[in-house]
């Protein structure tokens, strides 16, 4: 691949983000994974913060000005790899789409004009590409919604969505992986633990990884729940 | 040390776990990082050693050994046992004592430091606790009534009193100085007069995620943005049109755009605001930003250097 073009944004007093002019793809998000970690060893000991996006990679140091950040940057642009060698792994997202776990079907039902049989049919019937990880400890930011799908956010963030709900926002789908606020649409809820700190690999899956939702009945979800450890 | 009673919400925090957030892990840590460090150095402490966060209202704590503490930022009503004690000052206590958080005066987070280590796990370098997502501190969690926090190896004892010149008051009325950020540019001229010349006030809903605001909204025309890295103090300006600052323990990406973001000297008063204080922003230039932020440091370092 050639090297995208990209434009240069303060990020705030310390910060900088790259932002590619380019459609977001697999192939841009291998480039900007291979970028960020590129850095993320030349850089290491500046007290930084690499962080990947769809579009852009935001890089913050606590010690370089950014004016230097961004000379360091131009400079490791010129010499990381264009393609992305990493694995990547597929990996199986148990989800239950039951009325109980799924409050905003019926939002998305109306916005899409589907019936709630497609929209599950068509949300795990994707396989999707891991762009990066973000938002919350272990959220992954996933491609490949089928367009029909598409949802807007909600206006007014939900101030609680739980551990495991799996909800659609713009163009995007993704599961939340602790308790929190959020603006999505909620549409099922996973039994897995997409962020676990006590264990020595704490995220279910890295960018680059490809993931598919398997619907389960409420059973299952029991069942799954009760075996996660 | 116990909490007899636990207070609104109050946790134990250190300078955060930076480095992760291309995991999603925000920083957490203190919101006011820099009352904790003044709170570390009353006690002797080193400047990011891990203290208790306590918010609006306080904690109720025995005390289960002999050691130094202090407490510095918000200004609560202090009392050891039943006598009134101060802000900003190291405390002796033995075996038995009781520190209760009476009234807060002024300001939203005091940091009460001691010259025992918190013995707690670390995960990613840090004891932080990040409600948010459940890990770290105390059973990842803000501390309940009877919680009982062990200490380790205590310090040696240390008297000191906080230099008037560091001691800040909190008057409930603010000015945050900002500096560009990414989306700065799809707010026109207008706009970003807007932004400045309103009195925001702090609602009741923020915390230690996000400081919101309201007042007039902003009015702007929504475009729907790519998503980036989302930094603390980065103001982001939802569909309402009334900003949320992004804190400590803020989500890692952002979709909305940001019209402009806190300086890094003035971050740590986040940790201060609450319902009903007003705020005004008025944008810097990074020339500006920088020399604060410097001054601001070599103060501390100065303080520091005081053994």
């Amino acid at each position: 691949m050639i090297r995208p073009e990209y434009q240069v944004f303060a990020n705030g007093e310390q910060g900088v983000t790259l932002v590619f002019q380019q459609p977001v793809s697999e192939t841009l998000s291998g480039y900007i994974d291979a970028l960020a970690q590129h850095c993320r060893r030349k850089l290491a000991g500046c007290g930084v913060e690499i962080i990947p996006a769809y579009q852009s990679l935001t890089l913050y140091s606590a010690r370089l000005s950014s004016e230097e950040l961004i000379r360091q940057v131009e400079r490791l642009l010129t010499e990381a790899p264009c393609e992305n060698r990493g694995q990547s792994r597929l990996i199986e997202i148990p989800v239950c789409y039951a009325p109980r776990f799924g409050p905003d079907v019926a939002e998305v039902c109306r916005y899409t004009g589907l019936s709630k049989e497609a929209v599950i049919r068509l949300h795990s019937q994707q396989e999707y590409l891991v762009h990066m990880l973000g938002f919350l400890p272990g959220f992954l930011y996933l491609g490949g919604v089928a367009p029909e799908l598409a949802c807007p956010r909600k206006s007014v963030p939900a101030t609680n969505v739980a551990a495991g709900a799996v909800g659609i926002g713009g163009e995007q789908t993704g599961v939340y992986p602790v308790d929190s606020p959020g603006g999505w649409q909620i549409i099922g809820r996973t039994p897995l633990r997409l962020f676990a700190p006590e264990k020595d690999i704490p995220f279910l899956a890295a960018p680059m990884d490809r993931i598919r939702f398997c619907p389960i009945s409420e059973e299952a979800f029991e069942q799954l729940l009760e075996q996660a450890p | 040390m116990t909490f007899i009673r636990a207070g609104l919400q109050t946790s134990v925090q250190d300078f955060g776990r930076p480095g992760y957030m291309h995991q999603g892990i925000s920083h957490s840590g203190a919101m006011d990082s820099l009352a904790m460090r003044l709170a570390n150095w009353l006690v002797g402490n080193k400047p990011r050693s891990a203290v208790i966060e306590v918010a609006l209202v306080g904690p109720d704590i025995e005390f289960h050994r002999a050691m130094t503490i202090a407490a510095s930022g918000a200004d609560f009503e202090l009392s050891l046992n039943g006598q009134p004690c101060y802000l900003n000052r190291s405390i002796r206590v033995v075996r038995g004592d009781r520190l209760t958080f009476g009234k807060l005066r002024r300001g939203c987070r005091a940091y009460l430091a001691c010259s025992a280590e918190l013995e707690l796990h670390r995960y990613f370098g840090s004891v932080a606790t990040h409600i948010t997502a459940g890990f770290g501190g105390f059973s990842g969690r803000a501390l309940r009534d009877g919680d009982r926090l062990e200490t380790g190896t205590v310090h040696p004892e240390v008297n000191r009193e906080l230099p008037t010149l560091f001691q800040l008051i909190y008057t409930g009325h603010y000015l945050l100085r900002c500096v560009p950020c990414v989306e700065t540019h799809l707010f026109n001229q207008q706009q970003q007069q807007f932004f400045q010349n309103q009195r925001w006030q702090v609602s009741a809903q923020s915390n230690r995620m996000g400081v919101r605001l309201a007042g007039q909204a902003l009015q702007h025309q929504q475009e729907d943005i790519r998503s980036s890295g989302l930094l603390p103090g980065s103001i982001q300006i939802p569909p309402s049109g009334l900003p949320v600052i992004a804190a400590v323990d803020g989500q890692t990406i952002g979709g909305y755009p940001r019209i402009a973001s806190v300086i890094r000297a003035d971050l740590p008063l986040l940790g201060q605001l609450k319902a009903g204080d007003t705020l005004s922003f008025n944008l810097v230039d990074i020339e500006q930003a920088r020399g604060l932020y410097e001054k601001q440091q070599a103060l501390l370092r100065q303080l520091e250097e005081i053994a």
